[in-house]
């Protein structure tokens, strides 16, 4: 059943007098357990077609549906909630809260509609994921106390806190050094695998872009896609 | 749970940076709450202890009996004397005749009823006086003197006064306060001589009043006992007024024997509720008597003329009586003529209808006055009298009167009890012995004259109708001499039989008996007191609500302080921003992983209502630092504007919660703005660390029409000046001013936005370009900075300037006050020589515009009490032709003088007063009314017609005289005088009006020294607003200093770039510093000029004289004060090492 799907979706920008078109028609489906890498060069619109499959940015045409919704369709708060469960991030910057511990952070997403999950469910499960990504000894850590590639571990952990389906990452080795960038890119594959999320990675790496089956390719906003050998 | 707010104490640098900001807005604004509570506290304060436990006070034009504060129970009235007819004299100098003498010991009956519990009442005698030290000749005018004794300092309850005298002391002892013992030079032991005017019952303004100045004044010398503090018991007055009182206290008994007023007072103290006198008053004293004859009872008054209300009485309770009282209007005639005869000196008596009231225009004469003229019936008679001359003194008038009969020598005929006693006449045993108080030509008495007077005393030898006497002779203090019930008594005309007597209501002689009763003991009890100055006022009452003040201090300050208010707000407003933008990255995270938009925006405004919570609180215990520092500056350096020492700090809990509760509202409004602003920023913007919303924000987009709208408006307001001729108006000009302002920001605003075009990229063009980086902080910066400037010139040229004093005053360089009202023109020569003041020498050519005033609350705002009945000054023709600058008149009259006679209808008085006064003081415009209560406690309205501009009047509110003496008839004299004298002569003028008056309490001023008296308040305000704007001037400045660092160090890495690639730090630190100059340069600017554009009238009008260089300062300051923080914040971006700061860059 497809998870993902991508129709015709253009993205432009109004800067100046002319528009600055990033997308230009990109298609793709993936269903539930796939994964795609998205690469290609510096401004071709590999984050800003992340943005919009993780309905933080709307396209300017085409249309984009998760779990055979139209996000686009919902109301704001709703759109929120929908985003909140359906819907994991991992960015290059972990952008993980200095004020919070290490299982506070993960724990981040579940606040966002107290009650939806127990609060100690969700500890558990917070605790259960920073074990899984090796972390389970810096559970009362914060963040500045952390590595670059434990930061990021703890940002993948959070990311998958309300079981999302979808999993997008924007360039997540893309700040670690090269045996950080593996690890956290086997995490998430590992993680991937086991919960058959959808996955899509942006990324720069080509080491990383090889791992997955499916590539999509963006150049001058056009997707051309590849499949692994 | 997550604990959403521990980012508070994580980013705990900046969000104290917030919270301060906070707590300045609430330490500036409660501050300002707390003011106003430590005004009013303190006033409070001062009214509870002027007047301790007296909670009432009844002060009389007249005296009365002291018995009236005897608690002691009520006895009967005594029985009527024996002989009725013309009781002996009971007044110690014979001045004044009684039908009731005093009973034995003093016991006299208090009538039915009793008065409060015992000590509630204390008799005292109330007066104005001028003292003179007893040997250095210092003087002190207008001070009050209270004749007390133990009953007075018990039932004040704030201290003793050592009135006992001494032991082989001659002189009765008198306490002092400090303030006037300060003045004479005084100690304790010396001797102080008080100047008193001495209690007259007929008006000093009708024919029979005293005027001389030996008849008007008395003076007594006293040995200073004890010198007291200005406050508590020394501080004593009855009216509220925050300076300190000049009082003298003397034992009651010995003022009383120096007015000649003994067992008389004129005030009662109470303690508690105040007691109906009705119960307990006496005819005497209302100042009323009883006279009985024969074949009549007489109602009369002891001041001549019967007041209405005596009359209107009196006449009720006749009629329950069923009888009808003749109407008596008595008067003297200084001569009748007759076909070339001459008969001096004849009393006239007008009588209302029955007999011996001829038709109007006609005269009975008696057998005698006939016989003398040789006249007949039907032929005319010349009759001169004496009235009042409209400044004071006496002319000779004439009438004409056509005979219409003679009536015989008997009965009414030759009635000398038709004549009330005429001072100086009555007790006379023949004419040549007269001593009345108007000129008498002894040389015009023949023979004949004595012979009729002592045969017939001062029984009237003519008759008119009532109508016709009260035309001639009617006073404002009343139209009757007399209410006469008679018994039967047998008419004798010659020539012209008057009616029977049934007509009228004869009345049988037993039931004379009964109204003489009748009036005796129900007219006191039935008549208004409120006329004869017997009525209770709640003085402490009406001084505590007085005390809630003129002013409102904490809307004052909350005024003078609003810039500094708002520049903090913006400040926390700013500073939140800054501590929010640092978390953008946060924002957009949260965003992406489903929070919505409102739970984010909730979380910030959480920790924003901490923080201003926090903030407020910590602002509290500011805001008591700061009020206290204001009322130690308004003791101290802003004393010209209080006039009072005693303002101390008071705190209202109350205040402390509103204060607190706004302060965190008006921080939560600017917390709220950033947030909205925040929460319009996408989540991919966010998580990229950018805060900026894609496309033109709000103001963006409002910035082209409000520069286009604002420079039309300011353009469109300067046509019309020009154009419609109102060049000098205030308003327009301001408005053009604000247009401008609001114009140029709009203009910044686009300047910051717009787009630039690539040209030549200098340092400055860099710098430039760097202040637009973040439009929406630059403009809150230039706007900070141009407001404050446009307040502090706009502030700074409606201060005046010195010569802007003299219209005011109307041309006049000396004003006076006298204690004792003058009842004599000074103008003419022969009151000079009443007066004993020289008409040549150093007075020569100098003209005195003399005035009724009528005392009250000091309506200006030297007063910080609330006035509830301001002072009152009748308008005289003489000022009227005075120039006197006019603010704004009712209908633009071109004379607004003549708008104080329209008639608005009945109980409604047209009133003028200086535009200070009506519009800060007594809250009120034009075509408002003040309410308050005329000389009768009847409520009269008075309706501001027109408004002075900074004038001498602003104590006063101005009536015609008409209007004054119609309801204040009582007011007689003048104590108020504009004095017209040559410049180089006035401080001589003044030293000989106040020498040669001394004795009145005349006290002569500068009116340039009272109108900078007033400015100096406005001035000192002014000043206040500017400092206070000046703190927000430099606030705003700071602000910018704070944006600019955040800047700076936002951008450390850019300037570590520049750095490596050869950019000397001294560049960039001139790139930066240039960068918060362009702003800076530009809000002064922006702001001096809408400033300077906003009171172009009043340059024009002032020659540009502003007080230019406290402006410029205050402006050098924040220019170099905001030039001093860039070079700060550049250092600290710059002295970092440079590697470091390269690799913090991704």
């Amino acid at each position: 059943m497809t998870r993902l799907s991508v129709r015709d979706v253009h993205k432009s920008f109004a800067a100046g007098s002319e528009p600055v078109v990033v997308l230009q028609g990109v298609s793709f489906d993936l269903a539930a357990g796939e994964a795609l890498a998205i690469t290609g060069p510096s401004g071709s619109g590999k984050s800003t077609l992340l943005h919009l499959i993780g309905t933080l940015d709307r396209p300017t045409s085409g249309s984009i549906g998760i779990d055979e919704t139209d996000p686009f369709a919902l109301p704001e708060p709703e759109l929120a909630r929908f985003r909140n469960q359906t819907i994991g991030f991992v960015f290059q910057d972990s952008h993980l809260l200095p004020q919070y511990t290490v299982l506070e952070n993960v724990l981040v997403p579940t606040q966002a509609f107290p009650g939806k999950i127990e609060s100690k469910e969700a500890e558990a499960r917070a605790a259960e994921l920073l074990d899984r990504v090796g972390l389970s000894h810096r559970l009362r850590h914060r963040p500045a106390e952390l590595s670059g590639g434990e930061r990021q571990r703890v940002a993948v952990a959070r990311a998958l806190i309300n079981r999302p389906g979808v999993l997008l990452c924007d360039e997540p080795t893309g700040s670690l050094d090269r045996a950080a960038a593996t690890a956290v890119a086997a995490l998430l594959f590992e993680l991937h695998e086991a919960s058959r999320t959808v996955l899509v990675v942006v990324t720069h790496s080509l080491d990383l872009a090889a791992r997955f089956p499916r590539r999509c390719e963006l150049v001058e906003g056009r997707c051309s896609q590849a499949s692994a050998a | 749970m997550l604990p959403s707010l521990r980012g508070l104490t994580h980013f705990w640098r900046a969000n104290l940076a917030v919270a301060l900001g906070a707590a300045v807005a609430s330490t500036v604004l409660t501050g300002a709450l707390l003011a106003g509570d430590s005004v009013r506290g303190s006033l409070t304060d001062l009214t509870l202890e002027r007047l301790g436990g007296i909670d009432a006070a009844l002060v009389a034009e007249g005296f009365f009996r002291e018995e009236l504060a005897d608690p002691s129970p009520p006895t009967p009235l005594p029985p009527p004397p024996a002989d009725r007819e013309r009781g002996a004299p009971s007044r110690s100098k014979g001045r004044l005749s009684s039908a009731v003498p005093p009973s034995p010991g003093g016991g006299e009956g208090v009538g039915e009823g009793g008065q409060g519990g015992e000590g509630s009442l204390a008799p005292a005698i109330v007066a104005r006086a001028s003292a003179v030290h007893g040997s250095s000749a210092q003087r002190a005018s207008r001070i009050a003197v209270y004749g007390v004794d133990e009953r007075f300092t018990r039932l004040h309850g704030r201290g003793d006064l050592s009135l006992e005298q001494a032991a082989g002391a001659i002189f009765p002892p008198a306490v002092v306060n400090e303030s006037l013992a300060g003045e004479l030079g005084a100690k304790v032991g010396d001797d102080l001589l008080l100047s008193l005017e001495l209690p007259g019952e007929i008006p000093r303004e009708t024919l029979l009043g005293d005027k001389e100045a030996e008849d008007v004044l008395v003076t007594g010398r006293f040995t200073i006992a004890q010198v007291i503090p200005d406050r508590g018991l020394g501080g004593f007055g009855l009216a509220p007024h925050q300076a300190r009182p000049r009082n003298a206290f003397v034992p009651l008994a010995a003022l009383q024997e120096i007015l000649e007023e003994e067992g008389r007072v004129n005030a009662l103290l109470t303690a508690g509720e105040a007691p109906d006198l009705r119960t307990t008053v006496r005819l005497e004293d209302l100042g009323l008597r009883i006279v009985r004859g024969p074949a009549h009872v007489s109602l009369e008054s002891e001041g001549f003329f019967l007041k209405p209300a005596a009359v209107e009485t009196a006449e009720a309770l006749a009629k329950g009586l069923g009888a009808a009282p003749r109407r008596v209007l008595t008067y003297l005639a200084t001569s009748m003529r007759a076909g070339g005869r001459f008969l001096p000196y004849s009393m006239v008596a007008g009588l209302s209808a029955g007999g011996f009231a001829p038709p109007d225009g006609q005269v009975l004469l008696n057998g005698w006055a006939a016989e003398d003229l040789g006249t007949r019936p039907g032929e005319a008679i010349e009759m001169r009298y004496l009235a009042m001359a409209p400044g004071g003194g006496l002319r000779e008038e004439r009438t004409v009167l056509r005979l219409a009969g003679v009536v015989g020598m008997t009965g009414l005929g030759a009635d000398r009890s038709l004549t009330p006693t005429f001072p100086g006449i009555e007790d006379a045993e023949d004419i040549a012995a007269w001593d009345p108080p108007f000129p008498v030509d002894l040389s015009s008495i023949r023979p004949k004259d004595e012979e009729y007077w002592d045969e017939h005393g001062a029984a009237p030898k003519a008759f008119v109708s009532l109508a016709t006497a009260q035309r001639l002779w009617s006073t404002r203090f009343g139209d009757l001499t007399a209410l006469r019930f008679e018994g039967p008594h047998p008419p004798a005309p010659l020539s012209h039989r008057p009616p029977p007597d049934r007509e009228r209501g004869e009345i049988a002689a037993h039931d004379l008996d009964r109204i003489e009763e009748t009036l005796r003991r129900e007219l006191p009890a039935r008549i208004d007191l409120a006329p004869f100055g017997l009525a209770f006022h709640p003085v402490k009452e009406q001084g505590l609500a007085a005390a809630q003040g003129s002013t409102d201090f904490a809307g004052l300050f909350l005024a003078f302080s609003f810039f500094l208010i708002v520049s903090a707000v913006l400040l926390v407003g700013l500073l939140f921003s800054l501590a929010v933008e640092r978390r953008a990255g946060e924002l957009g995270m949260l965003l992406a992983v489903g929070y919505a938009v409102r739970a984010v925006r909730r979380r910030l405004l959480a920790e924003g209502i901490v923080l201003a919570g926090a903030g407020a609180l910590l602002g509290l215990g500011g805001a008591l630092g700061y009020a206290w520092l204001l009322m130690a500056g308004l003791r101290t350096w802003w004393l010209p504007a209080v006039g009072t020492s005693d303002l101390y700090l008071h705190v209202e809990p109350s205040s402390l919660a509103i204060g607190w509760i706004v302060s965190v509202i008006a921080v939560l409004i600017a917390v709220a703005w950033t947030v909205r602003r925040l929460a319009r920023v996408p989540a991919p913007s966010l998580l990229a660390g950018s805060t900026v919303a894609p496309g033109a924000s709000k103001i963006g987009r409002l910035a082209r029409p409000l520069a286009l709208g604002g420079t039309v408006a300011a353009v469109a307001f300067v046509l019309y000046m020009i154009l419609a001729g109102e060049a000098s108006s205030p308003a327009l000009a301001f408005g053009a001013g604000a247009s401008l302002l609001v114009s140029g920001l709009a203009a910044v605003s686009l300047w910051l936005r717009r787009p630039r075009p690539s040209r030549r990229l200098t340092l400055l063009a860099m710098a430039a370009r760097n202040g637009a980086a973040s439009p929406g902080r630059s403009l809150l910066s230039v706007a900070l900075v141009a407001a404050a400037c446009f307040v502090l010139v706009t502030v700074a040229a409606n201060r005046r300037g010195e010569e802007e004093t003299e219209t005011g005053a109307g041309g006049f360089p000396l004003f006076a006050e006298s204690a004792v009202p003058l009842a004599v023109d000074p103008n003419h020569p022969e009151g000079r020589l009443a007066l004993g003041l020289p008409e040549d020498g150093i007075l020569g050519g100098v003209s005195i515009v003399p005035l009724r005033l009528v005392p009250g609350d000091d309506a200006s705002c030297l007063n910080l009490y609330r006035p509830e009945r301001p002072r009152l000054l009748g308008v005289s023709p003489e000022l009227a032709a005075r120039e006197l600058p006019f603010r704004r008149a009712l209908d633009n009259a071109a004379n607004p003088w003549t708008l104080l006679d329209k008639d608005f209808g009945p109980g409604v008085i047209p009133a003028i007063a200086d535009e200070s006064s009506a519009t800060w003081i007594l809250k009120l415009d034009l075509e408002e009314d003040l309410t308050m209560a005329d000389e009768a406690g009847e409520p009269v309205r008075l309706r501001l017609v027109a408004l002075l501009d900074h004038s001498l009047f602003q104590s006063e509110l101005l009536i015609s005289e008409k209007n004054l003496l119609r309801h204040f008839p009582s007011r007689a004299g003048r104590s108020f005088f504009l004095i017209d004298a040559p410049p180089e002569r006035a401080a001589g003028v003044s030293q000989a009006l106040e020498e040669g008056l001394s004795r009145y309490g005349f006290d002569v001023s500068s009116t340039a020294a009272r109108l900078a008296a007033y400015q100096a308040v406005e001035a000192t305000y002014l000043q206040t607003f500017s400092a206070l704007g000046g703190f927000g001037l430099l606030l705003g400045t700071l602000g910018l200093g704070i944006a600019l660092l955040r800047g700076v160090i936002e951008r450390r890495g850019e300037l570590a770039a520049l750095r490596a690639f050869g950019f000397r730090r001294r560049r960039l630190a001139w790139m930066v510093t240039a960068e918060n100059g362009v702003l800076l340069l530009l809000g002064i600017a922006l702001g001096t000029a809408a400033g300077l554009l906003a009171v172009a009238p009043r340059l024009a009008e002032s020659g540009g004289a502003i007080p230019w260089t406290p402006l410029l300062s205050t402006l050098l300051a924040v220019l170099v004060l905001g030039f001093v923080s860039s070079l700060a914040a550049v250092w600290s971006a710059l002295a970092a090492p440079l590697l470091p700061v390269l690799k913090e860059e991704r």
